[in-house]
């Protein structure tokens, strides 16, 4: 039985960071009136605190920059940037405050959004051609384990740690950890997001959680405990589907993509303590856990999952919620908010963590964390660092989350303010319980190497057979293990 | 002269008639060809070289994101495609859907043609319309079908609902995806096909076809003596079109399985657009696409021959 | 009894072909939540929001308003089609010409060789070419985009054209030219003419499969010249697809080409009637 990957210094640190968090906030709210803060620049401080709202100053009291010298929002005025954006609603509330960005340092933005299905063909294509159009990209953690040992993307680290250039208020301890260190990776195929000479490719703005969103209403009608693991979920499930007539119990993505198994069946695979890869990186998929989790999985998506589950993104199963057409979702917390506004079901989404194994109560999370990168051929890498600063600052990103859709936010000061706390109880109640009882336990469980890709489809593949054609679990799986094996001695990642 | 000079393909004699007199305007006829083709060749002949570029990634393991080892590995790349337990699978499927897609798209374009060409108020409506499906980009026509397919939104499940199949699975199942793909490409495509049979059907002679009803020929004779042989040239230019661009079919496949389930549309354009773009081998892309294109030169060049052959049959006959 | 059952069956086959562009016009005119519902409403209250979202360049969805741009794409698309068969109307029907009417060494290769470039798929030589562009300064312009077009429509444009060349009897040229005519003038006032409804059939064809191209564009440009068909993907937004928008796209992208196909109807079954038949 294998441990997953599961720090317990987080958690203290966690608290810590809780505790200095009110300690700062109850300073703050004494300060608040004088306006005095650790930066000295008045006329800067005021423009980064996104003038028009009416939050308090974060200025969170930083012990290393107290009294430090001036920090110079206007230094690379001038110059201009180009982004590569995904279409995406946090891309969109980027758009919408690039302003603030330019009156702030004079530096001018431009950007480039492509449509999400052809989006990671464009940068693919974009980097390996080296042009030195793009200055700084979305992308998500995966992608990173591809573009930065390819040299494409800037190891962060080196900005962050600069004084010079990077300002007082960035506080990079504000950032959840787990999402903060999941965006980084030493290069060493084997090696946790986070360990070892980590390098930073990208800086989090905005992730997903995966667990339960389901409607409400028809759990009500039916007397239904929501369920919490994976033989609960089936049973609910397939109750559901056989009760009611038009409406089947869970949505989950099963294309053939990577994307299938990232969201909810790598939540539910880490909690049956399942592992993508063992320490010595030999597939993993066909250990006794994985195997019974799997056969699981597969068991309910036919009794209660989407008929055409083949064909199902993320587009399809958040529709079907939206739609009053399944009553629950495992996928992302997100995917839910989204369907709750403007559709059938909307105002009665709820939402639930997921602790799949009713051995272990600890409800693990996979994450997807869209995050900004730096591009290597960027001719303006300075000034590009100073996008990114600000667009992971707290400043944007509170904005973000209280008048955009910003949600899952990526730093702590974010998700206990009382505006973006205020709102989600409003209309999304349920939203921000869940985010909390995850968020310990929520980081990228994969074992960062090359082929990820490669790995995720094949595997993608395999439940489609086993959905679709009755395929044996263990044999799939041992076949699929097999192959694997084979591909990364092929590529000369293992022996 | 010994150098082979340009000529027109008509008798000596108007040749002759018409020879330009004086010796620059001969140069210049001579050249004059090559001088009409030449801006063609300009315009395409560029492509030769990231052809080139492909054939020589091909030869070597290229990884887009490992710039920093990029070996020669003469042809293992090719070894390593044949060698593939699903390469026949990869083959297969790939002469399946063509074959499918072409061989239907054939015989309802040319029911529509016989039928369109049949003048009344009905068909004068009916023409202009054939054209419109031809009209929406694969991708978003699978894209629409993938919606309409749907059975918990979708028309399809809803008429088919009528017969006890609201729950057919289309796309998503192993043994109905190769036909819903096949459908897709028929709807955008048979219009092309009937298109140019009924063109072919309307430039026919009259007299043959009189002569034979007045001689008491039968229907069926007719069409098998008659008609088809001289609408032959034009059936073998649809057809060559048609397999052309589905031997190398793409959009329509990947907009609605993106190669599923499991491994059972995985054609070769599907697996070279997943080698270049999500796994980042351009190598194994190269290789697989030049393995189409032979496949697909071999192809054409047969029917290209047929098709003089029909040509020149119909010109002598 | 033989015409009505014609007639029956024309109309089973239409309805086929039909009803999911009636069903796509329907949509367009549906919001998402109309759409997404079973049994499909047939009757509904129609909406224009999709249309003016398209138009005005606002999306709004249950969540935010997102921006679009299409109309500036559907400029794009125009551009680039229309130029890339204008620039293959221009090289290949004198290189048809030539192919129809002189035997030259390496004639029928050339045309093979040509036909080719339609077995290449565009992956193949999409990113060498992404590299060269850069090199040269076509990345991102509708000039580059416009050759790697002539891919697609060149052969069309050559293949079609050359049969009907070869249907016009050279006695005409011949006579023109023994009337004084030089040779330009006879092309351009005697055969050229003469093929008309060729050229017609050919160009409707090649803009088409043009208009419709999207991976040209998605690679070797940025946003500034994104054709409608890459447009109407980016209306598959995390927050939902928008069904009622793509359809409208669909819609507005496909009425332009209608209409032309309209006009040129009457060309097009003559015209095609002729390329293939006569050598």
């Amino acid at each position: 039985m294998e441990k997953p990957q599961h720090n317990p210094a987080a958690i203290s640190r966690r608290q810590f960071l809780k505790y200095t968090a009110l300690a700062g906030a109850a300073s703050v709210l004494a300060a608040c009136g004088a306006n005095t803060g650790s930066t000295p620049t008045p006329s800067s401080q005021q423009a980064a605190s996104s003038p028009g709202t009416s939050l308090p100053t974060p200025t969170v009291v930083s012990s290393q920059h107290l009294g430090s010298n001036a920090f110079d929002w206007q230094k690379y005025k001038g110059t201009s940037l180009k982004l590569l954006l995904n279409k995406h609603p946090y891309a969109d509330a980027l758009v919408a405050d690039l302003q603030t960005f330019t009156d702030l340092t004079g530096i001018r933005v431009t950007y480039d959004i492509f449509p999400e299905d052809v989006y990671f063909d464009k940068v693919t294509t974009a980097l390996s051609s080296r042009s030195s159009q793009y200055d700084a990209l979305m992308t998500g953690a995966y992608q990173t384990w591809v573009y930065g040992p390819a040299n494409w993307l800037v190891d962060l680290r080196q900005y962050i740690q600069d004084e010079n250039l990077t300002n007082p208020d960035f506080d990079v301890q504000d950032f959840i950890p787990n999402i903060l260190h999941s965006d980084s990776w030493s290069g060493k195929p084997g090696e946790a997001p986070g360990q070892g000479d980590a390098k930073q490719w990208a800086l989090p703005f905005g992730f997903e959680i995966n667990s339960l969103s389901y409607n409400k209403q028809v759990f009500a009608k039916h007397k239904l405990r929501v369920p919490r693991t994976l033989p609960e979920i089936i049973e609910t499930a397939e109750y559901i589907s056989k009760k009611e007539a038009n409406m089947y119990g869970i949505g989950v993505r099963g294309s053939r993509s990577w994307a299938t198994i990232h969201p909810g069946f790598l939540s539910a695979y880490t909690c049956y303590h399942a592992r993508d890869f063992d320490d010595h990186l030999k597939a993993a998929m066909n250990s006794p856990q994985a195997v019974e989790m799997t056969k699981l999985w597969v068991q309910m998506i036919k009794k209660g999952g989407p008929p055409t589950w083949t064909q199902y993104t993320w587009y399809e199963v958040g529709n079907d919620l939206g739609a009053g057409k399944s009553a629950m979702i495992y996928d992302a917390d997100i995917l839910g908010y989204f369907q709750n506004r403007g559709t059938k079901a909307a105002g009665h989404i709820g939402w639930a963590p997921v602790a799949a194994n009713p051995d272990d109560p600890k409800a693990y999370a996979n994450v997807w964390i869209w995050s900004l990168a730096m591009s290597n051929f960027s001719n303006h890498k300075e000034a590009t660092w100073y996008f990114l600063q600000w667009a992971t600052g707290k400043a944007h990103l509170l904005k973000g989350a209280v008048e955009g859709d910003q949600v899952d936010p990526v730093r702590h000061s974010v998700a206990n303010h009382p505006k973006v706390v205020a709102k989600l109880k409003q209309k999304y109640p349920g939203y921000l319980e869940s985010f909390n009882q995850l968020i310990p336990n929520s980081k990228i469980y994969f074992t960062p190497q090359p082929l990820f890709f490669d790995v995720t489809t094949d595997w993608a593949a395999t439940l489609q057979k086993m959905v679709t054609s009755g395929a044996d679990v263990k044999a799939s799986l041992d076949e699929l293990a097999e192959s694997i094996n084979k591909k990364m001695a092929d590529a000369g990642i293992t022996q | 002269m010994a150098r082979r000079v340009a000529t027109t393909n008509l008798q000596e004699g108007v040749a002759v008639a018409a020879a330009p007199p004086t010796p620059t305007a001969a140069a210049r006829a001579r050249w004059r060809p090559y001088l009409l083709v030449a801006p063609s060749i300009v315009l395409t002949i560029w492509v030769l070289y990231p052809f080139a570029q492909s054939v020589w990634y091909s030869l070597h393991h290229y990884v887009l994101s490992q710039p920093w080892s990029r070996p020669f590995v003469g042809l293992r790349n090719y070894q390593k495609i044949f060698t593939d337990p699903d390469f026949l699978h990869t083959v297969a499927v790939t002469l399946e859907y063509t074959l499918l897609a072409v061989a239907i798209e054939l015989l309802l374009g040319m029911l529509l043609a016989f039928l369109l060409n049949r003048d009344s108020l009905l068909t004068k409506i009916l023409r202009p319309l054939l054209i419109l499906p031809l009209m929406v980009a694969p991708a978003i026509g699978s894209l629409i079908w993938k919606l309409e397919t749907n059975p918990q939104f979708g028309f399809v499940n809803f008429f088919m609902s009528f017969i006890g199949q609201r729950y057919f699975p289309w796309g998503s199942s192993p043994r109905t995806a190769l036909l819903t793909v096949v459908l897709v490409d028929v709807w955008i495509f048979t219009p092309f096909i009937a298109l140019l049979l009924l063109a072919g059907l309307r430039s026919l002679p009259q007299q043959p076809f009189e002569a034979a009803r007045l001689d008491g020929a039968g229907a069926w004779f007719t069409f098998r003596t008659l008609t088809l042989p001289m609408l032959m040239p034009y059936i073998l230019i649809a057809v060559m079109f048609r397999i052309l661009d589905s031997l190398q079919q793409f959009d329509i496949i990947y907009a609605m399985t993106q190669g599923g389930p499991g491994d059972t549309l995985m054609t070769f354009q599907l697996r070279a657009y997943l080698e270049a773009f999500t796994f980042l081998r351009l190598s194994e892309s190269a290789a697989l696409i030049l393995v189409l294109w032979v496949i697909t030169y071999a192809i054409s060049y047969v029917m290209v021959r047929y098709w003089n052959r029909a040509r020149a049959h119909l010109r002598g006959a | 009894m033989r015409k009505w059952l014609a007639h029956l069956v024309l109309i089973a086959i239409y309805l086929f072909f039909l009803l999911p562009l009636y069903w796509v016009v329907a949509m367009s005119f549906m919001t998402n939540q109309q759409i997404l519902t079973y049994p499909p409403q047939f009757a509904f209250s129609p909406t224009l929001a999709n249309y003016k979202a398209l138009v005005l360049g606002q999306l709004g969805g249950g969540v935010g308003t997102l921006q679009v741009d299409y109309l500036h794409n559907f400029v794009n698309s125009l551009i680039v089609s229309c130029g890339a068969v204008g620039l293959s109307l221009v090289a290949g029907i004198p290189a048809a010409y030539a192919l129809a009417r002189f035997r030259f060494r390496g004639a029928d290769n050339w045309a093979f060789t040509l036909l080719s470039f339609r077995f290449a798929p565009a992956l193949l030589i999409l990113i060498p070419l992404l590299q060269i562009y850069q090199s040269v300064g076509l990345y991102n312009t509708y000039w580059g985009l416009i050759l790697a077009y002539q891919l697609i429509t060149l052969p069309f444009i050559v293949w079609i054209v050359r049969g009907y060349f070869e249907d016009v009897s050279p006695e005409l040229e011949f006579a023109a030219r023994l009337d004084g005519y030089g040779w330009w003038r006879s092309f351009w006032h005697v055969s050229l003419p003469l093929v008309k409804p060729g050229v017609a059939a050919a160009a409707l064809l090649a803009f088409i499969y043009a208009w419709n191209n999207f991976i040209f564009a998605l690679v070797l440009g940025s946003s500034d010249v994104q054709p409608v068909t890459v447009a109407t993907l980016s209306f598959m937004t995390a927050s939902g697809i928008q069904y009622g928008v793509i359809a409208a796209a669909l819609v507005i992208s496909v009425v332009p080409i209608l209409l032309l196909a309209v006009y040129a109807q009457r060309f097009l079954v003559r015209g095609l009637s002729m390329g293939a038949i006569k050598g």
